[in-house]
């Protein structure tokens, strides 16, 4: 059956486990490539390189009735008092869901970015980025 | 094993000389004296981008061979990739010259797989 995804099907998960109050994520992919053009070309050609992902997200700055606050467990990957080290490396899911299948991709990623604020007559939302680091461990998107 | 047969990404040449003194003279006049009937001293500059490691070692292999700069040879016709000129144009030098290396080949790591290579020639008789 055809199906148009829209934001409704979409989700962030956090070590598998939904995040709450996400209002959207991007994730973008880089090939470098290698040029091999030789002597005598008349055309370009090229060959692979390194590949690189990286991406954000939107969270509003929400605790749970179970005291959980997604997007600080977020923003505490990089706002710290002792320094960033592997041991912040997240597991993300980025996922689009169609009724009981999933279409994933599921990424380890260090947080490289994050801005929060307060103001007047909104709700306060922590925007982060994030970069890659490794292959993707599942891809069915 | 011979020189390997790729086509380089870039090509520079440069045609040697002939073994020539030049002495000035207090007038400023100037006299060449040639000692020898023979070209040498061709460098030929040639850069591998973006090959395969196994490209790569073929090199490394060949200069082995030839005992670093010691052992001279020839060149194949794929270092003229892309020269619609004369098919002698890059003649080490005068009849019976071949090239040597002039330094060690440089190989580059590019990522895992991939390496490029400069290689520096010179025409000796």
């Amino acid at each position: 059956m055809s199906k148009i995804f829209t934001g409704r099907d979409g989700s962030l998960l956090l070590s598998g486990q939904a995040l709450a109050k996400v209002s959207n994520w991007t994730l973008q992919g880089e090939l470098e490539t290698l040029e091999t053009t030789t002597l005598g070309d008349s055309q370009r050609t090229y060959t692979p390189g390194i590949q690189g992902f990286n991406g954000s997200a939107s969270l509003l700055y929400y605790k749970s009735d179970a005291g959980v606050n997604d997007a600080g467990t977020l923003l505490r990957k990089i706002i710290k008092t002792d320094g960033v080290s592997t041991s912040d490396i997240v597991s993300l899911t980025l996922r689009l869901s169609d009724g009981a299948t999933t279409n994933d991709v599921t990424i380890n990623a260090y947080i490289t970015s994050v801005s929060i604020g307060a103001t007047v007559g909104d709700v306060s939302r922590a925007e982060i980025s994030f970069q890659v680091t490794g292959a993707p461990t599942t891809v069915t998107i | 094993m011979a020189f390997p047969s790729l086509s380089p990404t870039a090509r520079a040449f440069e045609p040697g000389d002939w073994p020539v003194r030049t002495y000035e003279a207090l007038s400023g006049a100037e006299v060449r004296i040639r000692y020898g009937n023979k070209r040498t001293g061709a460098k030929l500059s040639l850069s591998y981008d973006n090959i395969t490691d196994t490209q790569a070692q073929e090199f490394l292999t060949h200069y082995i061979d030839t005992q670093g700069t010691f052992i001279a040879f020839n060149v194949p016709a794929a270092i003229r990739t892309g020269w619609t000129g004369a098919s002698n144009a890059f003649d080490p030098g005068s009849t019976g010259a071949l090239y040597r290396y002039a330094q060690a080949p440089q190989v580059t790591a590019v990522r895992p797989g991939v390496s490029t290579v400069q290689v520096e020639l010179v025409g000796v008789v």
